[in-house]
């Protein structure tokens, strides 16, 4: 029975991670180039959760179309903040880039409310389930798995395989010595920021898929909170680092409650909860680059 | 000369002493304070005491024509700000509604949480603070004079639920709960698990989820594994909304459901789309259908006052300008507003000692039912729940059986 429980546990673990992975990626890649906290990061996902809502509900759009909506838009809402907020903060301390996002990431929270109200929303995407001998897992849940797989895969060509990648590596390497070679820096500034935001309004798509329920203009501030410590587990400035953080993180918040669960007498849940802080705070004692972070 | 001088500054005194005592010459309003959740996370019960709030000062003002004092009818006003749903925002807006706009009574904010974050500060001024919305038990367990309830206490929320499946099937034993790991909840289940084994039910597992948990996955397998012939759980409308999903989603079946403070609202089978809501259980302090009349109160010797079920949903929908259905939420804000004219005009008087010592006698129905606190503790103990079931979108009460609208579909219908 526990082995069971906990094959079910990891299962969904495992898919939720990927989900939590892209989710991380995108802060990774902004802090990485620009070496900007976005601590408005999960109130983008909450924009990829209500253009996943819009366009199923109002139009009757598959969520898997609503997954290169939210790209496009995240990526014009990702070019207007660069333009209109980021650039003059990047050589600016900081505190004052850290307070900027974190005001954009109220801005969108006020104008979403504005918009939709305050109500916790959902929808029905009905694609079946498949049944396994130790859980059942919604098709739904898959379908963002393989999302997230594809997201990371395109991200890593598109880091190794272009000419662009190879230009915003370069820039995070050592953004004078970039400048030195030709590459337009603020390009790559500009074009980092758009797909970093891209990609994360694109993960509130996935997590909706995951869990369809609990749309509201306030949902980001969870989803931000394990974004940091996906992200420093897997050293800050790598998506990929973050990708994988975000498959243990799952699989850790996932698994551990099966075996805290067998303790008389715990709250399982919150103890798994804090699990995560506490990996995190070893894994600094440890190795304070994160798992991929380099030195 | 100097003999009628002195005869007129006691004529004058007399009359401003009188004037003065009958509260006549200060006062030209009734002004409730409210710290309500117009945004965060309980947006949506704000919004319905807000909306039954202001369909019963309207029903006051308009209908009623104003709270009688000193022979003289007052209009009542009403002034809220936005808490954020916070507990920081509640005592801050209290303290303002006290000292700066100077309110006659002060209304809890949603939640027992932010009830109880704020009853220190009502303390502090002497201020009347009047909960409709923190059930935890708890809240009048710390001593506080002045706070009194309209909502129904924490711990009796699944008495009649419990009642109501021990009915219908005897058998059903094998009891779950899995809860928000909050004070009201806390409060709730607690109460479940003492009523459910004096019922001669088995607890087979009981398990807490942290507060704005966003995948109960794992809680929810544990939970299935048990087997469990009836679930009640929940906390808040959020969770109670991820609850149902994804007990969906793992495909766990049982006899009966019921959800804590989230299956009520008008907006839950929606925001749960498909048929995910069907046949999903919650207790309720008042649902559309009740059967609370005049005729209803003079049988028990209880007053009437207020207006009808059918009147405050008008004048609820007037309020909000818009067309939903008022739940619970808005009945018992509604409530507390006409539990507090009732103790003005008892006692003649709006200051705050009196008022409350009239709360704590005071026994009216109204269209929510009936309403008696205890009057050392201020905890309701005059007012009955009932239990409402999701059956094709509609709320249909189906427990106490005398006051039921419809049958219980009992075992509740596979996700």
């Amino acid at each position: 029975m526990i082995f069971e429980l906990l094959a079910g546990n990891l299962t969904h673990g495992l898919l939720l991670g990927g989900v939590y992975g892209v989710a991380t990626m995108g802060l990774s890649l902004i802090f990485g180039v620009i070496n900007v906290v976005n601590v408005g990061h999960g109130q983008f996902i909450m924009v990829g959760a209500f253009v996943t809502l819009i366009l199923f509900t109002a139009l009757g759009l598959s969520p898997v179309i609503a997954i290169p909506v939210a790209l496009i838009i995240g990526m014009a809402l990702g070019f207007l903040f660069f333009y209109t907020v980021m650039r003059k903060l990047i050589k600016a301390p900081e505190l004052a880039s850290l307070l900027a996002t974190f005001a954009v990431g109220i801005l969108l929270e006020e104008l979403a409310k504005l918009i939709f109200g305050a109500d916790f929303r959902g929808y029905y995407w009905d694609v079946g389930k498949i049944i396994l001998p130790f859980t059942t897992i919604p098709m739904s849940k898959l379908y963002a798995f393989i999302g997230s797989i594809a997201i990371a895969l395109f991200l890593y060509f598109w880091f190794s395989k272009t000419r662009s990648g190879t230009a915003v590596r370069s820039v995070i390497e050592d953004s004078e010595g970039a400048r030195v070679c030709g590459v337009n820096v603020d390009w790559i500034y500009a074009l980092s920021f758009a797909i970093g935001i891209g990609i994360t309004v694109m993960s509130g798509v996935l997590l909706t898929m995951f869990i369809p329920v609990g749309i509201n203009p306030y949902m980001g501030g969870a989803y931000t909170l394990k974004a940091f410590v996906i992200a420093v587990l897997g050293g800050l400035t790598s998506p990929y680092g973050a990708f994988f953080a975000g498959l243990i993180f799952g699989l850790v918040e996932n698994g551990a409650y099966t075996l805290f669960a067998l303790i008389p007498g715990v709250a399982p849940f919150s103890l798994t909860v804090s699990l995560a802080f506490w990996m995190l705070f070893f894994l600094l004692l440890v190795k304070p680059t994160g798992l991929l972070g380099k030195k | 000369m100097k003999k009628r001088i002195v005869l007129l500054v006691i004529g004058f005194a007399a009359v401003f002493g009188f004037l003065l005592a009958t509260n006549a010459l200060a006062i030209d309003k009734v002004v409730i304070g409210h710290p309500a959740c117009l945004s965060g996370k309980y947006a949506k019960a704000g919004e319905q005491a807000i909306g039954g709030v202001k369909a019963c000062i309207d029903w006051v003002n308009n209908v009623y024509g104003g709270v009688l004092v000193a022979g003289k009818r007052i209009p009542l006003k009403y002034k809220y700000y936005d808490c954020e749903s916070k507990k920081e925002g509640v005592t801050s807006l209290i303290e303002r509604l006290i000292t700066v706009d100077k309110v006659n009574v002060v209304f809890s904010a949603y939640s027992s949480g932010l009830t109880l974050s704020g009853a220190p500060v009502a303390e502090r001024y002497n201020m009347v603070y009047m909960d409709h919305g923190g059930a935890s038990d708890r809240i009048f367990q710390q001593g506080f004079q002045y706070i009194v309830q309209t909502i129904g206490p924490g711990s009796k929320y699944h008495v009649g639920t419990l009642n109501m499946f021990d009915h219908f099937d005897p058998k059903a034993k094998k009891i779950a709960l899995a809860y928000e790991d909050s004070e009201f909840a806390r409060m709730t289940m607690g109460g479940a698990e003492k009523h459910a084994k004096k019922l001669g039910k088995k607890i087979v597992f009981m398990r807490t989820y942290p507060k704005g948990v966003t995948d109960l996955t794992p809680l929810l397998s544990d939970m299935k594994a048990k087997k469990p012939d009836i679930v009640l759980g929940g906390g808040h409308y959020e969770d109670g909304q991820l609850f149902a999903r994804q007990m969906s989603d793992l495909d766990i079946n049982v006899k009966g459901l019921s959800l804590v403070a989230s299956a009520t609202l008008p907006a839950y089978y929606k925001a749960l789309g498909g048929n995910i809501a069907e046949g999903v259980l919650g207790p309720s302090h008042w649902e559309y259908g009740v059967t609370f009349s005049p005729e209803g109160a003079m049988k028990v010797g209880l007053d009437w006052i207020g207006p009808g079920q059918d009147e405050f949903v008008k004048l609820f929908k007037k309020a909000l300008g818009k067309d939903i259905t008022p739940d619970y939420h808005a009945a018992e804000a509604g409530a507390q507003v006409l539990a507090y004219v009732k103790a003005v005009e008892n006692m003649n008087s709006i200051d705050q000692d009196k008022v409350r010592a009239s709360l704590g006698k005071l026994k009216f129905m109204s269209f929510y039912g009936g309403w008696d606190v205890d009057d050392k503790t201020g905890m309701q103990i005059g007012h009955s729940m009932v239990d409402m079931q999701w059956q094709k979108g509609k709320r249909v009460i189906v427990w106490p059986l005398e006051a039921a609208t419809g049958k219980l579909i009992y075992p509740k219908p596979k996700f």
